[in-house]
């Protein structure tokens, strides 16, 4: 699918920024043992005070780390709402649809994986179908629809996401 | 946005079919930490101790996350409630435990008592080594190796004072021992609960701590 590359892209940065987030913790607390004991020796030394600075600057990298890598998981998350979100609304549009061109469930079927793009071969394949069948079905599924054939029927869903405005015009 | 919870434990959602990567490292390092520092390392070796300290990484991670990560990582999602993790526990038995947004209320409490009794053994593990650093304490046995017993007298110890300090890290060491072995002992009945609960659930929850499963992240 197209849709995925961004969220391919936002999964790696997720698992690099993950990967920081560690290293950066394991090295927080080895450089807070560290000042720890050095206070104890000597909390006037540059050598302290310098580290101290350090590994408070480091602290806080870790939680803006922590905070950058909850937003991307964040956006990822909302991302993948959304697409669902649209398939489920695409589908009851079609569902609806379907219902009020009467089709019968096999041709439900039929036209579904025929808006997925698959080919007359294919569906008969997918349902054990012979594929006179299949080309019966498609035909009947275009007269109930009133459309010439697959390129109109397939459009007519892509019309109703286009939503109103494109209509009007046409 | 994703919706959020309307309340702690809300009944609205399921658990994550996966679990986000800082949950899933730290509980899977966790386990390692704790296993080999139970079964493998010995105790008071440098590689004992370097584990330990790893641990202490990886729980203050986790409790970071608890405050600025995800809905279902925070202590907010899955607050300690004794109550309810017994009321989950009488459902379990019965064979119809609720689903819940983040871990269940029986699951929560695991959580909590792992992380205080890891948090004892890590302290009490501290006050043994005198808070010497794994790289110290590498350095002052290799010390100890080549026949310099001076690396074991640390400056300002003397007299009363260390006797002090001896009967200090003598009561740690037991409280470390005991609290590792409660935290063997957790574990197992933590297993052992996931394996009821994913039975009673019809639905494997070791998954989703591990990588989930491609029909679950797609659906």
């Amino acid at each position: 699918m197209t849709g995925r590359t961004p969220q391919e892209a936002r999964r790696r940065q997720t698992a690099a920024l993950v990967a920081f987030l560690l290293v950066q913790t394991l090295a927080v607390v080895f450089f807070i043992g560290d000042v720890i004991g050095d206070l104890r020796e000597d909390p006037q030394s540059i050598h302290f005070i310098f580290e101290a600075l350090v590994t408070g600057a480091l602290t806080l990298g870790v939680v803006f780390g922590a905070l950058a890598l909850r937003r991307t998981i964040d956006l990822l998350r909302a991302q993948e709402a959304a697409l669902d979100v649209a398939r489920g609304a695409l589908s009851d549009v079609i569902e609806a649809q379907f219902a009020a061109w009467g089709l019968t469930p096999a041709e439900r079927d039929v036209g579904l994986l025929a808006l997925k793009g698959l080919d007359v071969a294919e569906i008969a394949e997918v349902r054990g179908a012979a594929q006179g069948t299949v080309r019966a079905q498609l035909t009947r599924i275009y007269s109930k629809a009133g459309v010439s054939g697959r390129a109109q029927f397939a459009a007519y869903f892509v019309e109703d996401l286009m939503g109103q405005g494109l209509k009007a015009q046409a | 946005m994703v919706a959020p919870l309307e309340s702690p434990f809300s009944r609205a959602r399921i658990a994550p079919s996966l679990w986000d990567p800082v949950i899933r490292i730290s509980h899977w390092g966790l386990a390692l930490v704790v296993l080999s520092n139970a079964i493998l390392t010995e105790g008071g070796s440098t590689l004992h101790v370097l584990a330990g300290w790893i641990g202490i990484g990886l729980l203050a991670l986790r409790l970071l996350w608890g405050i600025v990560g995800p809905q279902e990582a925070r202590f907010s999602a899955f607050p300690p409630n004794p109550l309810a993790a017994l009321r989950h526990l009488r459902q379990l038995a019965q064979g119809r435990p609720e689903e819940y947004g983040s871990h269940n209320p029986a699951g929560a409490m695991m959580a909590y008592a792992l992380w205080g009794l890891l948090a004892v053994v890590i302290a009490t593990g501290l006050v043994m080594t005198g808070g010497r650093t794994p790289m110290q304490v590498a350095a002052d046995q290799a010390a100890v190796a080549s026949g310099d017993w001076s690396a074991l007298v640390k400056p300002g110890e003397s007299g009363d004072d260390e006797d002090e300090n001896e009967g200090w890290k003598d009561a740690a060491e037991e409280v470390h021992e005991v609290a590792a072995n409660l935290i063997l002992f957790l574990v197992l009945l933590h297993v052992a609960g996931v394996a009821l609960e994913s039975r009673a659930m019809g639905r494997n929850l070791v998954r989703p701590m591990l990588t989930g499963s491609d029909k679950d992240r797609r659906k």
